[in-house]
């Protein structure tokens, strides 16, 4: 596993990057530029640490902590994000542009200070020994391999449906999608919510994944970072900020031989990106020619296989 | 006119922005089946109207009646799903969509189907969806566009972004059609083929249909009936014949006797 360029750790990251882009990305597809997605990140590393290390029933007298306690975890964090986001939702969706990022932003950083000043959610300190489902790094990225699969096919089926087209369409002209019928509150309300799920269900497998968990995890910083997955990955379709995630968190460590340079070419990456393809590295047009040209490949592989 | 209850009605209808009476205490009533035109100069508030039907802008006074019952105060999206639909005078189509995704999302409020099946994948949501297809092909059809479908909407020539527009109305299956100077652009060939394809819409669809249109002769030739407005207040209303030979009408357009 050593000799690999990317070991499973490092997999485990940029999958976990992959989610938060997803989740970055939803709202973005009704044009709803929000920032919250590391608050709900949060929110859910927060309620894995502290389920995990004060509920003693759940933990059971096993050395490994039972898969099925993390579930749980993920469906309580999806309720309380979810629950959350539909209350915070309707008051901030009201905003739009960078007024809506302004106010995300705060939201985040209200969770933030809040946990960091609040001793039971951990305080400055945090929360450590967060038990393990997974003895190694593979089963974490095998388990969150299975996350983002699953996250991936759900936006991908949203998107050739109604609510998907009724998202795109709110992005394109809001006034004109609300002479359509579409009920343009409640559709980026649920894109909301379902930004928050998404996030909050990452942040559980993180915390497990990082041992321990602290205040620092959901800042700003993450706010912009996650925002680069989709703006370098496309926000048109799902595969953008998936592949934006994977390689915008994969690509510091890659480059961690050429030293401090790594920054310099990070950002560099990330500020030419745009600038040539402005719409993302994936669109939906360039994922249709890629489609076309696999489809040409097939015909080749039975001829080898022939008689 | 008639006793039946009109299809739609505005009573004493108003809207103020700031200083600038938009429009004044205007009284109109639609037949079902009719085809309606709004003549005026330019800022007479034939557009204003439009968006206070549909619910874009807020009324400040008067009430709007959708057969009898009130809607004005409504959402835009809530009286899109009664049965009025409209196009845009500046052309407010989803740019980087393709023209078929454009009369898919005018589909909206038929793509009725639980969303577990739709996730899914079912066979009856696969069916669903084929429908909805099929529909939208025969909207750009009917248009005579259906060989653009999967263009983006971005790329269209200015008359066939006005035909997506109808077309994309339609989808809502309306009962009632608003057309915002749908002619604008349009060479006089043009004019005369969509004067054609409105009425055989209104026969086809059993519209009713309120148009919006500066080409005069376009109108006094297509409309039943016709209202004329100028700076907020309705001046004339009637026949195309009587609308002609009326002297506020004439007075707005070309000016007092000396």
């Amino acid at each position: 596993m050593d000799s690999l360029l990317i070991d499973a750790s490092l997999l485990q990251q940029m999958l976990i990057g992959a989610l938060l882009g997803l989740s970055v990305y939803l709202p973005l597809r009704c044009g709803q530029l929000s920032l919250a997605t590391p608050g709900f990140y949060a929110i859910g590393g927060t309620l894995a640490a502290l389920l995990s290390t004060r509920v003693a029933a759940l933990g059971g007298a096993e050395p490994v902590y039972p898969l099925s306690s993390v579930l749980l975890e993920m469906l309580l964090a999806a309720g309380l994000a979810g629950g959350l986001a539909v209350g915070i939702g309707r008051v901030v969706l009201r905003l739009r542009g960078v007024y809506l990022a302004i106010a995300t932003i705060a939201l985040v950083e209200i969770l933030r200070v809040t946990t960091l000043n609040q001793e039971s959610l951990g305080g400055a300190v945090g929360i450590f020994g967060i038990p393990q489902p997974f003895l190694d790094p593979e089963g974490y990225a095998l388990f969150t391999l299975i996350a983002l699969a699953l996250v991936s096919w759900l936006c991908d089926r949203l998107e050739r449906q109604r609510l998907g087209r009724a998202m795109e369409a709110i992005r394109e002209d809001e006034l004109a999608a609300a002479c359509q019928g579409i009920d343009t509150d409640r559709t980026k309300l649920v894109a909301f919510v379902l930004s928050a799920v998404v996030a909050a269900i990452t942040g559980v497998i993180s915390a497990h994944f990082l041992n321990s968990w602290n205040a620092r995890l959901g800042n700003f910083d993450a706010s912009i970072t996650t925002l680069a997955f989709v703006v370098f990955g496309g926000s048109r379709t799902w595969a953008g900020p998936v592949l934006g995630g994977l390689t915008l968190t994969a690509l510091p460590e890659l480059l961690r031989p050429i030293g401090d340079l790594r920054l310099i070419v990070f950002g560099l990456v990330i500020l030419v990106g745009p600038l040539l393809l402005p719409q993302g590295l994936i669109t939906p047009e360039r994922l249709q020619r890629l489609v076309r040209l696999v489809r040409r490949i097939p015909p080749l592989a039975p001829r080898s296989e022939g008689p | 006119m008639s006793t039946t209850v009109p299809l739609l009605q505005t009573r004493h209808l108003g809207v103020r922005f700031g200083g600038l009476q938009a429009l004044d205490s205007i009284d109109l009533e639609v037949q079902a089946g009719e085809i309606f035109g709004l003549l005026g100069p330019n800022g007479a508030g034939k557009t204003t109207l439009f968006n206070l039907i549909s619910g874009v802008t807020p009324a400040s006074s008067g009430e709007v009646l959708w057969r009898g019952g009130a809607i004005h105060g409504m959402d835009a999206n809530r009286i899109a799903r009664l049965g009025i639909a409209r196009t845009f005078q500046n052309l407010r189509l989803f740019q980087s969509l393709s023209c078929r995704d454009n009369v898919l999302v005018g589909l909206h409020r038929h793509a009725r189907l639980s969303w577990p099946a739709a996730l899914l994948g079912t066979p009856l949501a696969r069916r669903h969806h084929r429908q909805l297809l099929e529909r939208a092909q025969g909207l750009l059809e009917l248009l005579e566009i259906g060989h653009l479908g999967d263009q983006l909407a971005a790329g269209l020539s200015y008359g066939d972004r006005r035909r997506l527009e109808i077309a994309r109305a339609l989808a809502n299956t309306p009962e009632l059609l608003l057309l915002d100077e749908p002619a604008a652009g349009m060479n006089p060939t043009e004019k005369e083929e969509l004067r054609h394809l409105i009425r055989s819409l209104r026969n086809r669809f059993d519209l009713t249909v309120l148009i919006i249109e500066h080409h005069v002769p376009l109108m006094l030739g297509l409309c039943d009936r016709l209202a004329v407005l100028n700076f907020g207040r309705r001046i004339a209303l009637g026949t195309p014949d009587a609308v002609r030979n009326d002297p506020a009408v004439i007075e707005a357009y070309l000016g007092g006797q000396p």
